[in-house]
C-alpha cells in the first residue's frame, strides 16, 4: 500500500516549497507589520499571553532569557555618544515567521513541526521530544521552549488568574517547544464558520490577539491569496513577492523606495511576514 | 626497542592476562570507587533536572543547546580510535596493534554507550525518547526522515552494534582459553556459555578469518560516516559557524585525535593496574605517540582551514562569530582549545618525552582537555553571536547541574570500561601468541638468511 | 559400525604439519583424510590449514546478501513512509528528499552487511557447537591438536603416526 502510493504521487513528491510550486489555495494567512505606525507599546505581546496562555515566568527566569513571549517587541538603538541612547529606540515587533521553507521543519527528528496546506508552520506539542533543533536552526530564535513545567509552578497563573486561560488554547508541560500560531485556533474557527455557509473567509473576519489589540493597527494579517484582502494589497503594492529570496524591486538601479522587506530574506526561509521600514525621525 | 619479546612462553602468556581477572593492584579499587562517586554526582543531577525541567541546566532561549550536545560529540568522537586501531591497523598489517586493540575497541564500545546517555538527558521529554525509532505502527506516524538527529540515531545504533558485535567476534577465542582455565562458578558458566563451543578447529578459523575480515572492512567506512553525521547535525544547519562545509573531515580527524589520547591515557592505567608490563611495551606506546602526533597535525590543518575559510570568506556573520570566539566571553576556552590542541602535542616530537609515562599520561590528558573544549566552541559560540541581533546579550554561562553530569559521565564511563576489563581479557591472547609467533618465525628466517649470508662469505 | 576419535597433541608445528601431510597420503580403510581429520589450533595458522586441502569460506555471500538486502529495505521503507505519513511538507524540502535517503541507506546497507556477516559466520562454523568428544586445554594454550575420527581397525596405525611424530599426548575415546 505504501509503495503504491509513492509511484502513485511521485511527481508531485519530488518539487521543491514555494519556488517550483503553485501558492497555496484558498488560503495562505500572512502578516504585514508597518513599523511607522508601531509605538513598542507591547499590547500585542500582552494580547498574546492572553490569548495563547503564555506563562508568565517571573523577573528572576526572564534574566537567564527563559521568557515565553510569543510575540516579542525589541528594541535597538544607536550608540552614538548621548546620555540616554536608548530613548527614542526603534521597535521591531517579532513573531514567529510562518516560513514558507522553515529550516526548523527539517531538522526536527520526529516530524512534530510541519508546513500546513494554508501556509503555516505548526507546532505538534504532543509530538514534540524536546531536542529543542529547530531552536537552534531558527534564524530568529522566536521558538520558546517550556524549560519548566509552567502549568504546575506556582505563580504562573496564580488562583484565579487561571480563570482568564483561554479554554480554546491548550496549557504546555515542560520540555515541549512552542512558538507564534497565528492565532490557529481564530483561524481555525473561521474556516470552520465560512466551510459550513460555503464561502471562503472574508478579509478581517479573523484577527490575531496581537493585530486586534494594536492600538495604531501597525498589524495586518489575512489570506495573502485572496485579492481583496488588506495584507494581498500591502504586499502587491510594496511588490514583495512570497517565492524570492531577493526582491526584484531591490535589483533596480538605485534601489526601491517602497518599504516593504521582509527579515533575513537572502537565507532563503521564505517568511510570511512582511515588515513596512521605518521613516520617520525619532522622537528626540 | 621491541614491542615485545619473542621468546614469551605462550602459557605464560594466557597466565598473565588470566591473573588480569582476578587480582589487579588496589589502585583498579580506588579508579571503580571514585568513578561509582562520579556517577552518584551525575545521578543526583540528573533527577534533580528530571523532574524540575531542563531550566536548572541554565538553558535560555538562544543558548538552546550546551554541555549536553558538547560532551556528545566528545564521547562518540573517542570512540573512533578503537576503530582505528581494531580495523583499519588490521587491514593495513600493523601487528603491533595486537595487545592493545581490545581496551581500545572497548573504549569505542563504551564511549558509544555514554554518548547514548547524553541525548537522553538532553532531550526536553526523554519518556518520549521512542518517537524517534521508526517503529510501524497503525497511524502511519514516522520520525522525520530529513532530519540528522534521526541519522544520528540510526548512525549511533549501526555503529554501537557492530562494534559490540565486532568485540565480540574477536573476543570469542578468549573467551575459550578463560572458560578452559576457571574454576568451576559463575564465571565459568558465562565464559561457557559466550565461547559457544570454540575449540579452535581449523573450520573454525577459517571462517572466524575471514568475519573478522569483513566487519573491518565495513567498520572502516561506518566510522567515517557516524562523526560526519554528528557533523551534519552542524553543517547541514543554516548557523553562522556552524554551516561549514569541512565540517565532516575536521570531526572525524578530531574524533581520531581525542580517541588516540584517551588510548594513551588509559595504556598508562591498565598497563599499571593489571601488570600488563610485558604487552603493553614501551615500543607500543612510542608507536601510538607518534599516530597521535600526526592525527594532532591533521587536525591542527583542517582547524587552521575553518578559521582561514571562514576569514576569507563572504559571510560576514560567519566572520563575527569567529572574531567572537577570539574576543567575546568564550575567549579564554577558545585559547586553551588551540594551545592544547595544536601546542601540547608538540611535546610528543621529542624521543625522551615519547616514553615518559608521567609526562604522556599529562599531554594526553591535556590533548582530550583541549578536545573537549573544542566542541564546546564549536556548539556553544554559535547560540551567543547568531543572526540575529536580539540574541546576543544573553546570560550563557551552564549551571553546577549542566557540569555535575558532564563529570559524572566520565564515571560513567571509568565503570563501564574497568568493570569490563576485570571481567573480560582486555589483552587479546590468541593475537599476542599470533604476533609472538610470527615475529619470532621472521627472526629465525633473518638469523638463517643472515648465517647462509655468512657461511656464502666464508665459502668464497 | 562404530567410529573411534583420537586426539593427538604437538607442540612442535612443523610436526604437526608433517602428520598432517602424511595422514592425507595414508590409506587406511574407514579413515579419509578430508572428513575425518580436524586440526585445533590456539591461533590462527593459514599454513596448517593450507595443508588440509581448499576448503571454500561462503561468509562474504551473508555479507553481500545482508548488505544489499539492508539498503533496498532501507530505502524503499523510508520513501514510502514519507510519501504516506509525510506528504506534508517540510522546509520546502521534496515529500521524498534523495540526500537523507541516501545517509539512511548506506547506514541499514552497513548494519545489514555486519549483522548477517556474523549470522553467516555463526552458521559456517558451526557455531554454537557441541563440544566435540575429545578435548584438551592444552589447545587453547600453546599446543594444536589432531583429531581424528576412524574406524577401531584403523586407530592402531594412525596412533603409530601420531607417536612416530613425538606426540606430547595421545588421547582415546574410550571403548564402547
Amino acid at each position: 500500500m505504501s509503495i503504491s502510493t509513492l509511484l502513485e504521487n511521485y511527481s508531485e513528491f519530488r518539487h521543491f516549497h514555494p519556488v517550483d510550486d503553485v501558492p497555496h489555495n484558498p488560503y495562505k494567512w500572512a502578516m504585514s507589520i508597518d513599523l511607522d505606525a508601531c509605538s513598542g507599546c507591547n499590547a500585542c505581546s500582552v494580547a498574546c499571553y492572553a490569548e495563547n496562555n503564555l506563562p508568565v515566568v517571573g523577573r528572576e527566569k526572564y534574566l537567564h532569557g527563559q521568557a515565553m513571549h510569543w510575540m516579542r517587541i525589541e528594541r535597538y538603538w544607536d550608540e552614538d555618544g548621548r546620555e540616554f541612547p536608548d530613548q527614542g529606540a526603534q521597535f521591531l515587533p517579532m513573531m514567529c515567521q510562518q516560513c514558507e521553507a522553515a529550516p526548523c521543519e527539517t531538522v526536527c527528528p520526529v516530524g512534530a513541526t510541519n508546513h500546513t496546506p494554508d501556509g503555516i508552520n505548526s507546532q505538534i506539542y504532543n509530538r514534540c521530544i524536546g531536542s529543542r533543533y529547530c531552536s537552534a536552526n531558527c534564524p530568529y530564535k522566536v521558538r520558546y521552549f517550556n524549560w519548566y513545567d509552567y502549568p504546575t509552578t506556582d505563580n504562573v497563573w496564580p488562583a484565579e488568574m487561571n480563570q482568564q486561560l483561554n479554554p480554546d488554547v491548550t496549557v504546555r508541560g515542560k520540555g515541549v517547544m512552542e512558538k507564534c500560531t497565528f492565532c490557529i485556533q481564530r483561524v481555525t474557527v473561521a474556516k470552520n464558520n465560512a466551510k459550513s455557509e460555503g464561502r471562503l473567509v472574508h478579509d478581517g473576519e479573523v484577527q490575531t490577539a496581537c493585530q486586534q489589540a494594536c492600538p495604531t493597527s501597525a498589524i495586518s494579517f489575512g489570506n495573502l491569496v485572496d485579492p481583496e484582502s488588506r495584507v494581498h494589497k500591502q504586499w502587491q503594492v510594496q511588490k514583495v513577492e512570497l517565492d524570492k529570496d531577493a526582491q526584484t524591486k531591490d535589483k533596480e538601479e538605485g534601489g526601491s523606495d517602497l518599504r516593504g522587506y521582509r527579515i533575513l530574506e537572502e537565507l532563503r526561509p521564505y517568511p510570511s511576514v512582511m515588515y513596512l521600514e521605518r521613516v520617520r525621525e525619532t522622537a528626540i | 626497542m621491541k614491542d615485545i619479546r619473542e621468546d614469551i612462553a605462550w602459557a605464560q602468556i594466557n597466565k598473565d592476562v588470566l591473573k588480569s581477572l582476578e587480582n589487579p593492584r588496589r589502585m583498579y579499587w580506588v579508579i571503580l570507587f571514585i568513578a561509582i562517586a562520579m556517577v552518584g554526582v551525575a545521578v543526583g543531577c540528573e533527577v534533580y533536572q528530571y523532574t524540575t525541567g531542563l531550566g536548572v541546566a541554565n538553558f535560555s532561549n538562544p543558548h538552546v543547546w550546551g554541555l549536553y550536545i558538547a560532551t556528545f560529540i566528545f564521547w562518540i568522537g573517542m570512540s573512533h580510535s578503537g576503530t582505528l586501531l581494531s580495523a583499519i591497523l588490521h587491514l593495513m598489517h600493523a601487528d603491533w596493534r595486537k595487545p592493545i586493540y581490545r581496551f581500545a575497541e572497548a573504549m569505542t564500545t563504551f564511549s558509544l554507550m555514554t554518548a547514548g546517555l547524553f541525548v537522553a538527558v538532553h532531550l526536553g521529554r526523554v519518556w518520549q525518547i521512542y518517537y524517534a525509532l521508526p517503529y510501524p505502527n497503525m497511524r502511519q506516524v514516522w520520525p522525520n526522515f530529513q532530519s540528522p538527529l534521526l541519522w544520528d540515531a540510526m548512525a549511533i545504533f549501526t555503529y554501537l552494534s557492530s562494534s559490540i558485535l565486532f568485540l565480540y567476534v574477536g573476543m570469542i577465542p578468549d573467551l575459550a582459553i578463560c572458560r578452559d582455565n576457571m574454576n568451576p562458578g559463575w564465571r565459568k558458566k558465562l565464559y561457557t556459555a559466550l565461547a559457544l563451543g570454540w575449540e579452535g578447529t581449523d573450520r573454525q578459523w577459517r571462517n572466524f578469518r575471514v568475519t573478522y575480515l569483513t566487519i573491518a572492512c565495513f567498520l572502516i567506512p561506518l566510522a567515517v560516516s557516524v562523526h560526519s553525521i554528528v557533523a551534519s547535525d552542524f553543517a547541514m544547519s543554516q548557523q553562522p559557524g556552524w554551516h561549514i562545509t569541512s565540517f565532516p573531515p575536521y570531526f572525524v580527524a578530531g574524533a581520531l585525535y581525542s580517541g588516540c589520547a584517551a588510548i594513551i591515557t588509559l595504556f598508562i592505567i591498565l598497563r599499571y593496574v593489571f601488570k600488563f608490563e610485558e604487552y603493553m611495551t614501551m615500543g607500543i606506546l612510542k608507536k601510538i605517540v607518534r599516530l597521535t602526533f600526526a592525527i594532532a597535525m591533521v587536525w591542527t590543518y583542517l582547524n587552521l582551514i575553518e578559521y582561514a575559510a571562514v576569514w576569507y570568506g563572504h559571510d560576514q556573520a560567519a566572520k563575527d562569530v569567529l572574531i567572537q570566539k577570539a574576543t567575546g566571553p568564550y575567549a579564554p576556552f577558545w585559547w586553551a582549545m588551540n594551545f592544547c590542541g595544536s601546542i601540547v602535542p608538540l611535546i610528543m616530537l621529542f624521543k625522551r618525552f615519547q616514553t615518559h609515562i608521567p609526562m604522556m599520561m599529562a599531554v594526553s590528558i591535556l590533548l582530550n582537555l583541549g578536545m573537549w573544549l573544542e566542541r564546546w566552541m564549536i556548539v556553544a559560540p554559535t547560540f551567543s553571536h547568531g543572526y540575529y541581533p536580539w540574541t546576543w546579550d544573553h546570560d550563557q554561562w551552564p549551571s553546577l547541574v549542566q557540569w555535575g553530569i558532564v563529570f559524572g559521565s566520565f564515571g560513567w564511563f571509568g565503570l563501564l570500561f574497568m568493570v569490563f576489563c576485570k571481567v573480560f581479557p582486555s589483552v587479546s591472547m590468541y593475537e599476542v601468541k599470533e604476533m609472538v609467533y610470527h615475529r619470532s618465525q621472521a627472526t629465525k628466517k633473518l638469523e638463517a638468511t643472515g648465517k647462509m649470508a655468512a657461511a656464502g662469505k666464508g665459502a668464497h | 559400525m562404530s567410529k573411534r576419535h583420537l586426539l593427538a597433541l604437538f607442540t612442535n608445528f612443523d610436526e604437526a604439519e608433517a602428520v598432517v601431510k602424511e595422514l592425507r597420503g595414508v590409506s587406511l580403510k574407514g579413515f579419509d583424510a578430508n572428513k575425518d581429520m580436524v586440526i585445533k589450533s590456539p591461533i590462527e595458522h593459514p599454513e596448517c590449514e593450507s595443508l588440509l586441502g581448499e576448503k571454500p569460506v561462503r561468509v562474504q555471500w551473508f555479507t553481500l546478501g545482508g548488505a544489499l538486502t539492508g539498503g533496498l529495505l532501507a530505502f524503499s521503507l523510508i520513501s514510502a513512509s514519507q510519501g504516506n505519513f509525510f506528504a506534508q511538507m517540510k522546509g520546502g524540502k521534496p515529500i521524498v528528499p534523495f540526500p537523507p535517503n541516501f545517509v539512511l541507506t548506506y547506514e541499514m546497507f552497513i548494519l545489514g552487511g555486519v549483522y548477517i556477516s556474523v549470522l553467516g559466520f555463526l552458521i559456517c562454523a558451526g557455531l554454537p557447537a557441541r563440544r566435540s568428544p575429545l578435548y584438551s586445554a592444552k589447545v587453547s594454550e600453546d599446543q594444536i591438536g589432531i583429531l581424528v575420527q576412524s574406524d577401531e581397525a584403523a586407530s592402531g596405525s594412525l596412533k603409530a603416526i601420531f607417536t612416530k611424530h613425538k606426540a606430547l599426548e595421545i588421547q582415546e575415546e574410550a571403548g564402547k
